[in-house]
């Protein structure tokens, strides 16, 4: 997953991103000003936008408005220093999904982000399953019938972002997109190992859910059809 | 405090009261003068009706034909009203003839008078008017010419329909008035409810003015009224001015609640940040530099905060005063350092005393602020010059100037840079660890010790900000020393 924070104060964002990076296992851009920031979501990388409201440039309400606009759906949580409840309701109303008062729990600003995130892509409960295959967000584990398996950051990403998605063809670019922050070389062949990686770990578990490569198109998740 | 404590009254039940009670005198004065008047008609005819009907007494009283040719009162031919009193006496005392059928009390009252002319008594309740007078009756004319007889003659009458009368004949009038004072007092309350409607209206009104509701526009009636506009104009005006610094505090409280709350934000993320996993030694190290950091910019912040806060309060004393390019000096000597970190040359032309009329604490403050400000925006090998000097000639004004060459100032974000917690470039001047208050600050030093502050800058070129302050002779600064 791959999260934009758009915060003028250095400091908080790189406290954000640090912990987003460290809890969730997001790849975290950062943006000091609402111009920059509205740039950056116009690639619609991004699984969530965390904005600050009060940014130099461009506001976050404005930011808002605009992705609303271009019919944008990435969750969008605003961090706020004001809360007065008519300014809530124009944010919640131009399309913010979600707002954190500042000085906010750091504890609690993770499991809205991962909340809105997994609500995003259509799933009710922090643990995700395909076939014997099941995923826990919150812990960052993965288990196949109750066993732990044990991946690496990198691998429970991947398959992170495949499950949310499962019998759907995710190109190899995406992937690249949504597990990178802009600091990370881009080479597609990096994301053909960690699959590789990921399908021999569930393979030595007896797992008959795997990844399918479609050559020139992506990946997919299948699971066998007599267990779904 | 409250309205009840304070005993009220209607200024309009006022006036109709006023107004009613007026006009119940004046009807009550003339009621009583129309009586007094036809009381006093009624009276002279009574006169002359009881002089006539004493004449006609006069014309009973006839010989006695007795051997001392008295004369004595004839009854039987006379034609008098039934409660009608009277009485003839001789010169001597002795009763001659009287009413038939009146009573010994009413006769002995008659005869008391001992005066001739118009008199009044009272018997019981009855009140009488009568009249005496002395005549003479001749008898035996035939006989050597006649012998005179002088009688005197005391007739009353009641008084009681002269009374009755004279109010009957001023009922009228009477009523009248009466009517008219009911008729003028619900015209006056109608009346005055119209006319002073424009009052309530204005009381209505302000009393919707709260400080979430600001809203006060006298209506037209109001306007018209030539008593009320000057009042609905002047409320206005203040209700304008007092909202005007109600929402200057308000957002100041709110940016000021925003710049704690992200200090707070940021200090708080940081500790959770690193004790969210075990973390090395090295990282624990890292990240208390970075709160003490952090705990430094937020100590800042707060003491700025306050530093605005005293000197929007507390007003300038009225002996205090500064050698201002001494001043200067010693700031330029403290700054020196940062200058030579930022490769920047610091220019000081401040050799003549000159002192001003601001505390030396402030001044310090205004000049630390302004230079930190130049070398901060001033790139390495800048340049950044002080200048003290008598304004262009003019006697009295002290000038402070500070010129940077520096990136500048967009000229759409300089009309903002003395309002707190202004920012042109946000991001930076955290970095730099400004909040906004720099310039704030300046502004308030100056303009409470009587002076102005003035920027100019272009992008690119440089920044200079122009301080005048009204000067001090230097033995008033001498003295305050």
């Amino acid at each position: 997953m791959r999260v934009l924070v758009v915060e003028d104060e250095v400091r908080l964002a790189n406290n954000i991103a640090e912990a987003l990076r460290e809890r969730c296992g997001f790849a975290v851009d950062c943006a000091e000003d609402g111009t920059d920031g509205a740039a950056l979501t116009e690639f619609k990388h991004y699984d969530l936008l965390l904005l600050d409201l009060m940014l130099p440039g461009l506001d976050g309400l404005s930011i808002v408005r605009q992705v609303r606009r271009r019919k944008d759906m990435t969750p969008i949580l605003i961090l706020t220093a004001r809360d007065q409840p008519a300014q809530v309701v124009e944010l919640l109303n131009a399309g913010a999904d979600d707002y954190l008062t500042k000085p906010f729990d750091l504890g609690e600003l993770l499991a809205r982000a991962k909340a809105l995130i997994r609500r995003g892509k259509g799933a009710s409960q922090p643990e995700l399953t395909v076939g014997r295959i099941s995923l826990n967000t919150v812990e960052q584990t993965v288990r196949c019938a109750g066993e732990l398996i044990d991946l690496s950051p990198t691998e429970y990403r991947l398959l992170e972002y495949l499950i949310f998605r499962p019998r759907a063809i995710v190109s190899a670019r995406e992937l690249l997109e949504h597990l990178y922050d802009y600091n990370w070389q881009h080479h597609s062949n990096v994301i053909e190992a960690h699959i590789s990686n990921l399908r021999k770990k569930l393979r030595a578990v007896g797992e008959e859910t795997t990844i399918a490569t479609l050559r020139g198109r992506g990946y997919r998740l299948e699971a066998p059809e007599q267990q779904r | 405090m409250s309205a009840a404590a304070i005993k009220t009254h209607s200024l309009s039940r006022q006036l109709i009261g006023g107004v009613l009670l007026a006009e119940l005198l004046c009807a009550a004065l003339f009621s009583a003068v129309a009586i007094g008047h036809e009381m006093h008609g009624r009276r002279r005819a009574f006169d002359v009706m009881l002089r006539g009907r004493a004449d006609s007494l006069m014309g009973a009283v006839q010989d006695a034909e007795d051997p001392e040719d008295n004369v004595t009162v004839d009854p039987t031919e006379l034609v008098l009203p039934a409660q009608d009193v009277y009485e003839v006496l001789s010169p001597s005392g002795r009763v001659l003839g009287h009413s038939p059928g009146s009573s010994a009390e009413l006769l002995a009252e008659l005869s008391a008078s001992r005066a001739d002319g118009s008199f009044n008594f009272r018997v019981g309740r009855e009140y009488y008017r009568a009249v005496r007078f002395e005549g003479v009756r001749v008898i035996d004319r035939e006989e050597n010419g006649g012998y005179r007889r002088p009688v005197t003659v005391l007739y009353a009458a009641p008084t009681r329909d002269l009374w009755h009368g004279a109010v009957e004949a001023v009922q009228f009038y009477v009523l009248a008035s009466v009517l008219l004072l009911a008729a003028t007092g619900i015209a006056l309350v109608w009346f005055l409810r119209r006319r002073l409607s424009p009052l309530q209206e204005l009381a209505a009104i302000a009393g919707r003015v709260s400080t979430r509701s600001w809203e006060f526009v006298p209506p037209a009636a109001v306007l018209r009224t030539t008593e009320l506009a000057p009042i609905a104009l002047s409320m206005e005006e203040l209700l304008k001015g007092l909202q005007l610094a109600f929402e200057r505090q308000r957002r100041l409280t709110g940016d000021a609640a925003h710049e704690l709350k992200t200090s707070i934000a940021v200090l708080k993320s940081s500790l959770q940040l690193l004790s969210m996993a075990p973390r090395t030694a090295e990282q624990y190290e890292a990240g208390l530099e970075g709160l003490l950091l952090d705990s430094e910019r937020m100590e800042e912040l707060v003491s700025r905060m306050l530093t605005l806060a005293r000197l929007k309060e507390a007003p300038v004393e009225e002996r205090e005063s500064c050698d201002l390019p001494s001043v200067v000096r010693e700031i330029a000597e403290r700054l020196r350092p940062l200058a030579e970190l930022k490769q920047v040359t610091l220019e000081i032309s401040a050799t003549e005393a000159r002192a001003v009329a601001m505390p030396a604490g402030d001044a310090e403050l205004l000049c630390s602020n302004l230079i930190v400000n130049a070398l901060q925006h001033s790139s390495p090998n800048g340049r950044v010059s002080v200048v003290v000097q008598e304004r262009g000639g003019i006697e009295g004004v002290v000038e402070l100037r500070v010129t940077d060459r520096g990136d500048g100032i967009p000229a759409s974000a300089l009309p903002h840079v003395f309002e707190r917690f202004f920012r042109a470039d946000r991001s930076r001047s955290r970095a730099s660890g400004g909040a906004g208050l720099g310039l704030s600050i300046c502004k308030a030093i100056v303009e409470r010790s009587g002076g102005t502050i003035h920027i100019e800058s272009a992008v690119g070129t440089g920044t200079e900000v122009t301080v005048t302050l009204p000067a001090r002779p230097t033995s008033a600064y001498a003295v305050s020393e």
